[in-house]
This record gives C-alpha cells, sequence and structure tokens, in this order.
C-alpha cells in the first residue's frame, strides 16, 4: 500500500496533467455531443418518422467497439484528440438524443395544445413548457452520457489523445499494477465527480415542484429558485462555451517546422519513440510532437499513411505480413527489400534497420520447462494437450503468427486464451496460462525468469526494427535521414531487452531511459 | 361575432364537420352539444385554428380568420380545457400571466391583473398564486384555468369540456359561477359539452350537432319545448323539461278554449255547464273575450231561484295569471291563496286559458307515468 502510494505520488505531477486532460476532453465531447443531440432529439421528436432511424443509428453507433470505432477514423481524423473526441461524441450521443426525444414526447398533449391555444409560438411552446418538462429526463441523459465519457476518454489514450487512459495502458503494456491504478483510480473518481455534478445541475435547473410536488413556495422563494436556476445554467453554459471555444483555437496546426514522431503502445517504441524525438530535437531545429503511446500496428500506419504521423519504428516481419499482405517468409533480405519496395510505392521510406530482431517467440515457465523438458517449440508438441495458450490478441488474429505457428508444428493446446500485452506475464506467473506469446526484447521476460522457446523450424518472421518515414517530410527536412541513420545498428537484441528491462522492471520512464541510452552512446 | 359560412373539415376522407353555417352574437354563451364524434371538438378548434376547415370560411367580427396571424388571434381569445392544460411546472402565477409575460407587460401591471383575475374566480391569491397545480383540487385547477382564459381580457373565450372531469357539486358551482362571470364581463362564449343539463344550465343557446351538422340552433326552452325531430328529443331526453320547471310555463299546461259565460247567462244555463264539465267555477266574459267575473259553484247552489243572471252572483275579485308565469310560480301561488280554479289572461284581459287543480295534477303526473306510451 505504501509502496502505491510512493509510486502515486512520484508521478503526482504526470497523473494532475492527465486527469486535466482527462476532464478537458470528457466536457468538450459531452458539451458537444449535447450540442449535436438536443437539437437531433427535438427535430426526431416532430417527426416519429425521422426518429425509428435516427434513434436505430445512434443503438448501433453504441454497438461499435470502441476501438474498432478508432483504427476506423484514423485515416479521417488521424491520431489525438480529434478522432478521441468524435469518437465520444459519437458515443455520448444515444442517451442524449435518445432521452430528449422520449422527455419531449412524453409531455402530456392537452398541456401543448393549451400552449399552443393560448396563443404561444412553437419557439415559446418549445422553451417555455416542452423544454423544462423534459429537462429532468434530458438531464439523466447528459449525466449517464457524462459518466460514460470519462470511460470512454480511457481509451483515447490509445490514439495519444492522452488523458489518464495513458497510464492504464502503459501500466497495462509494463504490468505495473500500480501505473494501472494510478490512472483508474483518478478515473473511478472522476466518474464519480462527474455524477455528482451533473446531478446537482440536474437538480438546479429541474422545476423545483417536479422534484418535490408538496414543496411551500412562496413568493421570495420562488424569486430565489428563478434566479439561483438562472446563475447556475448560465455558468454551466459559460463553462461549457469557454471549453469548447478554447479547445477549437489550439487545433489550428502549430506554424513553423514540425514532425510528428509516432509509436506504437509497448515499453520498446516508447523508448525508440523518445530516442528519435531526442535526437531530432537536438541535431535539428525542427519542432517534435510526440505521439507516443498509440493503440496498435494499425493505428500507427493509417496515421503515416494519412500524414498524421511523420515517422515510427516498424518491424520488418510486421510490415511485410500484416501491412502489406505478403504472407509468410523466411528470408530476411527479402522481406527486407520487398518491405522497402513496396512501402516506397505508398510515399513512405524505410530506412536501415537498427539492429535488433523483435520476433515472436514462445515462453513458459521454468517449472514447465522443467517438467516437459523444453527447450525450443518442437518439444511443446507433445506437451501442448496439458498446456493452456495465451497469445497476444495481435498474434491470434495474424496469418504469420498463429497461422504460421500451426502451420509449422503439430499443436493442440488444452486451450487457448488470448490475451493482451503486459497482463499475459500476470497470468502465466499466477498459472492462469502456460505458455505465452511474446517479444524476444521483451524485459519482461528476464523479470518473469521465463524460458524462451526457440523456434527451431523458423516458422516465424523475422521483426528487424525499421524506421519508417514519410517521403515527403524527407524531402522537406532531408538533415532528418543522417540524423535517424545515427541509430542504425546501434541496438541488439540484448541491448534492447536490457532498455526495456529498465523502464518495466526497474521504473524508470521511458523518457529517462531514452535520454541515458543516448548520453551513454555520445548522442547527445 | 363568430360566423361559420359553409365550414366543411374532413380527416382524411371522413367528413367531420358537413357544410356549416351558423353565427355567434357577441356577448352571447353557446353551447355545442352532442354525442362524442359529432364534431363539437374540432368546431370549436376551428375558431382558435388548432384545426383549420378543409372548405369554408369562419369570421370573427367579419374578418376571416384564415387570414389572421395565428398567433396574435389565439392571444385574443381565451381557451380552457377539460384537463385544464395548466402548466405543472409553474406557479400559479405563472400560468395566468404566461401571455402577459410573452406581451412584456411589466411585472407590477402583471400581478394586478393576474390578482384580479383570482378574485373573479373566487381563489385568493394571498393563499394559492405561488402554490403549483399538482398541489390544487380539480375544482381549483379550473378555476386558474378561467382566470388564465381571462387575464388577457380576450372578447372570446372558448371552453371544452372544462367542467366534465369535476365531481357533481363542484361542477355544479362552477356552472353557476360561469354564468355569473359571463353576465358581469359580457365575453362571447364558445362552451363545449356532451352534457345536455350543463347546456340547458348555462347557455343563451344551444347548438345541437350530431354527424358534423347542425341538428338544432336555438334557446335552452325552444330546444326542450320543440324539440326539431326525434333525434333531439332522444338526445334532449323528453322528460329532461321537469328538471327544470322555470321552464315550464301556464302557457304549456293550461287548458286552452276553456268553457265560459257570459253575464247573461242564466243560472240553470250555467250549472248544466259546470255538470257537463265537472268544474266548480266557470269564467265569466264579454263580447270581446274580456274575462269580466267569475261564477263559482258554490255560490250557485245558494240560489233557489235558477232564472236568474250570472252577473247578479259573479265575483269580480279574483286571482288570474299570465301565461309566461312559469310552472313553480303557479303552483306557488295556488297553495298559497288555496285556489283549485285560476283563470289565464292575456295583457289585454283576454281569456286565454285556465289551469284548474286537476289539469295541474295530469299535467305533473306526466313525469312519472307515460301519458303517451313512450318511455
Amino acid at each position: 500500500m505504501t509502496e502505491f502510494f510512493a509510486s502515486f505520488w512520484n508521478i503526482r505531477e504526470q497523473i494532475l496533467s492527465l486527469l486535466l486532460d482527462h476532464i478537458h476532453l470528457t466536457i468538450l465531447s459531452v458539451g458537444i455531443a449535447v450540442l449535436i443531440g438536443i437539437p437531433v432529439g427535438i427535430l426526431i421528436s416532430h417527426s416519429p418518422r425521422l426518429a425509428q432511424p435516427v434513434l436505430g443509428m445512434t443503438n448501433i453507433v453504441q454497438a461499435i467497439p470502441s476501438l474498432a470505432m478508432l483504427g476506423f477514423l484514423i485515416p479521417y481524423l488521424g491520431i489525438g484528440t480529434a478522432p478521441a473526441i468524435f469518437c465520444v461524441v459519437i458515443y455520448s450521443l444515444l442517451p442524449i438524443v435518445k432521452n430528449t426525444c422520449i422527455g419531449l414526447n412524453n409531455i402530456d398533449p392537452d398541456t401543448l395544445e393549451a400552449a399552443k391555444g393560448i396563443g404561444m409560438t412553437q419557439g415559446q411552446v418549445m422553451g417555455r413548457v416542452q423544454l423544462p418538462l423534459a429537462l429532468p429526463v434530458i438531464m439523466a441523459g447528459i449525466r449517464i452520457a457524462a459518466v460514460n465519457a470519462v470511460g470512454f476518454v480511457t481509451i483515447a489514450a490509445f490514439i495519444g489523445a492522452g488523458g489518464l487512459g495513458y497510464l492504464v495502458y502503459s501500466g497495462i503494456q509494463t504490468s505495473n499494477t500500480y501505473l494501472i491504478l494510478s490512472g483508474a483510480i483518478p478515473a473511478c473518481i472522476l466518474a464519480l465527480v462527474v455524477d455528482f455534478v451533473v446531478g446537482f445541475l440536474e437538480k438546479i435547473v429541474t422545476p423545483v415542484n417536479l422534484i418535490n410536488p408538496t414543496i411551500d413556495m412562496n413568493k421570495e422563494k420562488v424569486r430565489r429558485h428563478k434566479r439561483k436556476r438562472w446563475i447556475v445554467s448560465a455558468g454551466a453554459l459559460a463553462v461549457m462555451a469557454a471549453i469548447i471555444i478554447g479547445s477549437v483555437a489550439p487545433i489550428n496546426k502549430a506554424e513553423g517546422k514540425v514532425i510528428h514522431v509516432g509509436s506504437k503502445n509497448f515499453t520498446e517504441q516508447l523508448i525508440l519513440g523518445n530516442i528519435y524525438a531526442d535526437l531530432i530535437e537536438d541535431k535539428t531545429d525542427i519542432k517534435v510532437v510526440r505521439d507516443l503511446n498509440l493503440g496498435s500496428t494499425d493505428i500507427c500506419y493509417n496515421a503515416l499513411k494519412s500524414r498524421h504521423v511523420d515517422m515510427y519504428v516498424e518491424y520488418t516481419g510486421t510490415a511485410y505480413g500484416s501491412l502489406l499482405n505478403q504472407g509468410s517468409s523466411t528470408d530476411k533480405k527479402h522481406i527486407y527489400s520487398t518491405v522497402k519496395e513496396l512501402m516506397a510505392k505508398q510515399g513512405i521510406e524505410v530506412l536501415d534497420p537498427i539492429g535488433f530482431n523483435n520476433s515472436f517467440v514462445l515462453a513458459v515457465r521454468q517449472d514447465t520447462a522443467d517438467k516437459y523438458r523444453l527447450n525450443n517449440i518442437s518439444d511443446l508438441e507433445k506437451a501442448s494437450s496439458q498446456l493452456i495458450f495465451s497469445p497476444t490478441i495481435e498474434f491470434n488474429n495474424r496469418k504469420d503468427g498463429i497461422t504460421a505457428l500451426y502451420d509449422a508444428y503439430n499443436l493442440k493446446f488444452k486451450g487457448t486464451s488470448p490475451i493482451e500485452g503486459g497482463l499475459g506475464y500476470t497470468a502465466i506467473a499466477s498459472k492462469k496460462c502456460d505458455v505465452l506469446t511474446a517479444y524476444s526484447t521483451d524485459g519482461l521476460l528476464k523479470t518473469y525468469q521465463l524460458k524462451v522457446l526457440e523456434d527451431d523450424k523458423n516458422a516465424l518472421l523475422s521483426y528487424y526494427a525499421i524506421p519508417m518515414i514519410n517521403e515527403s517530410v524527407l524531402l522537406e527536412y532531408p538533415e532528418l535521414k543522417d540524423v535517424i541513420d545515427l541509430m542504425t545498428g546501434l541496438l541488439d537484441d540484448e541491448s534492447m531487452r536490457n532498455l526495456n528491462y529498465l523502464v518495466d522492471q526497474e521504473g524508470q520512464s521511458p523518457e529517462d531511459v531514452a535520454l541515458n541510452f543516448l548520453k551513454s552512446k555520445g548522442l547527445l | 361575432m363568430i360566423r361559420f359560412e359553409n365550414v366543411t373539415k374532413a380527416f382524411k376522407q371522413n367528413e367531420v364537420i358537413k357544410n356549416l353555417s351558423f353565427e355567434i352574437q357577441d356577448g352571447e354563451m353557446v353551447v355545442l352539444v352532442g354525442p362524442s364524434g359529432c364534431g363539437k371538438t374540432t368546431t370549436l378548434k376551428m375558431i382558435n385554428k388548432l384545426t383549420s376547415p378543409t372548405s369554408g370560411r369562419i369570421l370573427i367580427d367579419d374578418q376571416d380568420i384564415a387570414k389572421l396571424d395565428t398567433v396574435k388571434l389565439r392571444r385574443r381569445i381565451g381557451y380552457v380545457i377539460q384537463k385544464t392544460g395548466l402548466f405543472p411546472h409553474m406557479t400559479v402565477k405563472d400560468n395566468i400571466e404566461i401571455i402577459l409575460q410573452i406581451e412584456g407587460i411589466d411585472a407590477a401591471k402583471r400581478e394586478h391583473i393576474t390578482s384580479e383575475m383570482m378574485r373573479i374566480v373566487g381563489m385568493d391569491p394571498e393563499a394559492y398564486l405561488y402554490r403549483y397545480p399538482s398541489q390544487l383540487s380539480g375544482g381549483q385547477l379550473q378555476r386558474i384555468g378561467v382566470a388564465r382564459a381571462f387575464a388577457s381580457d380576450p372578447k372570446i373565450v372558448l371552453m371544452d369540456e372544462p367542467f366534465s372531469a369535476l365531481d357533481p357539486i363542484t361542477r355544479a358551482q362552477l356552472q353557476s359561477e360561469l354564468v355569473g362571470l359571463q353576465t358581469r364581463l359580457k365575453k362571447t362564449v364558445v362552451f363545449v359539452t356532451h352534457d345536455m343539463d350543463e347546456a340547458i344550465k348555462i347557455a343563451d343557446r344551444i347548438c345541437i350537432l350530431d354527424g358534423g351538422r347542425i341538428v338544432q340552433y336555438d334557446t335552452p326552452e325552444n330546444i326542450l319545448k320543440n324539440p326539431a325531430n326525434e333525434y333531439i328529443s332522444d338526445f334532449v331526453g323528453r322528460k329532461r323539461i321537469w328538471n327544470i320547471p322555470e321552464l315550464i310555463r301556464v302557457r304549456d299546461i293550461m287548458l286552452i278554449n276553456p268553457v265560459s259565460c257570459t253575464r247573461n247567462t242564466t243560472l240553470s244555463e250555467c250549472a248544466e255547464l259546470l255538470g257537463a264539465n265537472e268544474i266548480n267555477a266557470l269564467p265569466v266574459t264579454d263580447g270581446e273575450n274580456r274575462l269580466i267575473g267569475i261564477v263559482y259553484g258554490a255560490d250557485l247552489q245558494k240560489q233557489s231561484d235558477r232564472t236568474g243572471l250570472v252577473g247578479e252572483i259573479m265575483k269580480t275579485e279574483f286571482p288570474t295569471t299570465a301565461p309566461e308565469k312559469n310552472l313553480l310560480e303557479i303552483l306557488g301561488f295556488i297553495r298559497e291563496r288555496q285556489l283549485d280554479f285560476v283563470p289565464v289572461v292575456d295583457e289585454e284581459n283576454r281569456l286565454i286559458g285556465l289551469i284548474t287543480s286537476k289539469n295541474l295534477m295530469t299535467v305533473l303526473s306526466q313525469q312519472f307515468v307515460d301519458t303517451e306510451g313512450e318511455r
């Protein structure tokens, strides 16, 4: 417990800044969702024919997994806050639209007819009668949307939007429970606070007798109640407007020389991302925007293709098998040259490999290895029916992953339960699974003292790290090539694993590890 | 004045109002009455353009309302509906003032009008201004509904079954108050109800609708006495009139063409007439049918000589009644004076009929015993 508080305290400034990001993203998204959702709700409450398809659509959108949605949005909106906000807005729309529509439709038709009959215009009926009466229901919808939004925003970290999700994912990637909690606990508290605040707003703006039908009012109380409602509503609107306006301004791209360095969401990628960012900042006058910790290969690649990210480090095998759909090959040279050639056709320049080969390996606990005498993957064939296999979700879906593995080896596991990133180590350590896919440079292999099984049939692709950069950026800033090439051949498997270990086990930050590495090599 | 000119209203293929033409005079309380589906509410809602006619015109003070601004028109017309249509989230004060607020009347003036309206409908402003509709009884809600309708001082007030959800006692009370209010404020009131008793009680004129047509448009009295057709007498109910004895006039129940004699009729002839008609008094008229006296059977009995003339024994001091007197008045009169025979005379003292105790008995028994064979 004290350890947790210590680690929490150490990163308090980061937590605070991520928390502020998180609050900002939440209010902004919900604000936009309210601005869109209420008018749409009003519109469809007037037209039942429109209501069906609109509500149907918001329902369907709600059912799309958020990661799929983010992946889908990158080509159009890029990475960072824009797609994250778009996504959260989309998810927040349903409860707001639906509740607005329901709230408006549930008003006694006689009341509405009376309002029209005594000479109110349509706008007056809406503003003075319908909306006030529907307000409790609408506010309940906003409350649901706001609390959900706090949750959705954590996912935004996947595409580099920041927020408390950053800590959660970093923690998951590095199997660091304290880091996960440092993100998760403030997120939970934020959800509760948001629930309370919106609940408070709901109570204030709702006409008093709709909450308490027997309330005893007099002239003074009515006056005070009306004034309070007015002040609070105006205040809430002002805060929302300020945040939305304040957010629109910085969207204008920064002037001058800028390069966006991306990375995937695991330790090695974070270290590499920081290394290149530091190098570029140090050696050139180009300003670096660090779009690190992006959710997955697809997200990075799409962001690169759509020019939202200018460079990131890919792996030859991933590019060959997965991004370019070239099937499988064990010829390292062929793979590299094919990738370089095909990427060039898409306007992406593949630079020289960094050196290490971060291929997939299978890992088991030492006791499992001893029991079944396991040294390579072929040894696993006999034992597999006794063991539970936990590949990463990505490995489980890749042709050059699970398919290639099963094609080469006769493996029949007792069960397969795919698991993401660092969680696999926790699972295998606690004997929830027995065989793990891991990356050969993974520092956690060292931490958990797992036995790495050799790919004796060369079934799996080689994964040499290669910097990929947009051709146009390279043309614009030719000085970049030399800077990036500084890293060529500088990191082998062993040294990469050590850097990863420093982050994953020693608890150093990827930024520090990158900086220290560059200093030790005399590059800074 | 509200005038309907050949107004037809169809919902899709279904004509609910068929070529309706009628007029409502200023200051008149007209009740539209009929069974459900007869088109009465539709007719009402066409006046404030909540529905618009399929064809035909509606004119208010000779202006075609189709050409008037809808919102402005509605603000000149008060509107009260059955479920009051009060806004549940507003205080009584805001409910009454809402249109005044929208029109930008200043607060002090609004407050004055609101308090005035509350007093007019019999509600204490002090106690109720800051209550909410959910805190009021049904009768109080309707009073506020009426107050709201009258607050902007409209010339016309439309009321759509405003009292039908109330208990009978409250309803009767509000009906009387409405009549009082209307007499005082002289609004043109169009009132829709399915309740014939209500219509008769409050209406200056009743417009009976059936199947989208006017079946009869007349005063309550005329409708009760001279139903235009079988449908109306069925709808009105043949015995309905007994609920309102004020509407039964001496003219309606008296014996007409009564036997009479002249001053020169001999007493023996007179005795014969009394005997033959089983009556115990006989009116005496002059040559122009003017009533000049009455011969009582009792006086005749005292005369041994039957050759004398009526003129010698007739009484010239006697009670008479006028044909416009109603049933209650004549009954009271007869009871008070212990009469069993009252001649009915017009303004020129001409004998036009007779009320006798026997004939009263026959009339009164009609409400319990059907004499004409109907239900």
